[in-house]
């Protein structure tokens, strides 16, 4: 029941993941699994992980963006986490959990731009 | 008193009068001293709490002659919302308990105005141990509160100011440090920070540290955490107004700065912004700009 609290939407060929407000452990463990499987089904080019509905952040959720960035990183795709709230950040940082290398966006919008443009400005100076 | 004792005592009649004397002299001088402090408001109540008695201090502090007051209940003295809370009748249950009772807080004068007042209740009890009535004494200490009210806001307020978080151009926010940071600063610095980056929808914040006299580990540390937070948020802080003595500093200390970076001045920090919304917001055919507006 929890994972259906989780919706992955494709949008041409990026994943949109977004997160319930209050998400369990059930559905975090989903998380991973469903994004890596949509990923293969799809040959999507990139994930944006959205948590604006988020409003505290466990540690367990942080390693398991942290370790599902670097899973879809191993078959080809970009992450972008988005919408994390101010007080979620201050939290994160205070425990220690910066999550690792994942690439953050402001907004969907710049994680799309992030995802779209991401060849294009590996080629900029 | 007097004149038993020098009946009694016929064979050493000086030294009795004396004692007399300085006795006398001695009341003497504490009616004068309740009459003549203008600071103090000293008043006796008898055991129901009616007041018995009124120096010239009460006057002036409490407003009353004593012609007016004598006799009447001193829960007068309390606004009202202390008399349904019952608190005269604590003070003198306190003090009937414990001998004394000591408090501060807001009283009533006659014109109906309030004054901060420190007051002391004593039990006045006789050698037998019968309670005969209550010594109350009263202080105006006004003005000391409202200097300590006013100190506690300018305090607040000083630390308001300190930590502005400005725009300064699309896309990118500034923080000019002035001063010591403390945790407490840092911790309100990093709050407001992530606000307004959110509010703004701004991918770039400046720290500006020009101001800021020395930095040590712990600044350094809170610094960093400050950063990683913006990160979190999917902006970027970049640090500027390193100067030598800083640089040298945090070098020394060690700490690692490695994700951050850094610029020597403001003006080269706004170039690293500016590059870096570049970066974001012109794509290859430069429709992401007027998408962005």
């Amino acid at each position: 029941m929890s994972e259906e609290r989780l919706s992955i939407i494709k949008v041409r060929d990026i994943l949109m993941v977004t997160m319930p407000a209050d998400p369990d452990d059930a559905t975090v463990s989903a998380l991973q699994e469903r994004v890596l499987l949509a990923m293969e089904r799809s040959t999507a080019r990139g994930v944006v992980l959205d948590v604006s509905a988020v409003d505290s952040l466990d540690s367990f959720f942080a390693r398991m963006i942290a370790e599902t960035t670097r899973m879809v990183g191993l078959m080809g795709g970009r992450t972008v986490l988005t919408g994390i709230r101010p007080s979620v950040a201050i939290t994160l940082t205070q425990l220690g959990l910066t999550l690792g290398k994942t690439r953050t966006a402001l907004s969907v919008d710049r994680a799309f731009e992030i995802l779209r443009d991401g060849s294009q400005q590996v080629q900029k100076p | 008193m007097t004149k038993s004792t020098e009946a009694n005592t016929l064979e050493r009649p000086s030294a009795a009068n004396q004692a007399g004397a300085v006795l006398q002299t001695t009341a003497e001088h504490f009616r004068m001293l309740v009459d003549n402090m203008k600071d103090y408001a000293i008043i006796i109540l008898d055991t129901s709490g009616r007041v018995a008695s009124w120096n010239p201090g009460s006057e002036t502090i409490l407003g009353y002659r004593s012609s007016e007051i004598i006799g009447q209940h001193f829960s007068r003295f309390f606004p009202s919302e202390e008399v349904q809370r019952g608190k005269p009748e604590m003070e003198l249950k306190v003090a009937t308990a414990e001998g004394r009772s000591e408090d501060e807080g807001w009283r009533m004068k006659k014109d109906g105005s309030r004054f901060w007042s420190n007051q002391v209740i004593t039990a006045l009890r006789d050698q037998g141990g019968t309670l005969c009535g209550f010594g109350k004494v009263m202080r105006d200490l006004t003005e000391r509160k409202r200097a300590e009210e006013k100190a506690t806001l300018q305090a607040r307020e000083i630390i308001e100011i300190s930590t502005p978080v400005i725009q300064i151009w699309d896309g990118i926010l500034m923080a000019p440090l002035v001063g010591t940071l403390d945790s407490e600063r840092t911790q309100q610095l990093m709050e407001r920070l992530l606000e307004r980056i959110v509010e703004t929808d701004s991918a770039v914040a400046l720290l500006d540290v020009t101001g800021v006299p020395t930095i040590d580990t712990r600044t350094a540390q809170h610094l960093a955490e400050t950063t990683t937070a913006v990160r979190l948020l999917g902006a970027q802080a970049v640090l500027t107004g390193v100067r030598p003595a800083i640089a040298q500093t945090l070098a020394h200390l060690g700490v690692d700065l490695g994700n951050i970076t850094t610029r020597s001045t403001l003006a080269a920090g706004l170039r690293v912004a500016l590059n870096l919304l570049n970066l974001q917001m012109v794509s290859g055919n430069g429709s992401g700009r007027k998408d962005a507006q």
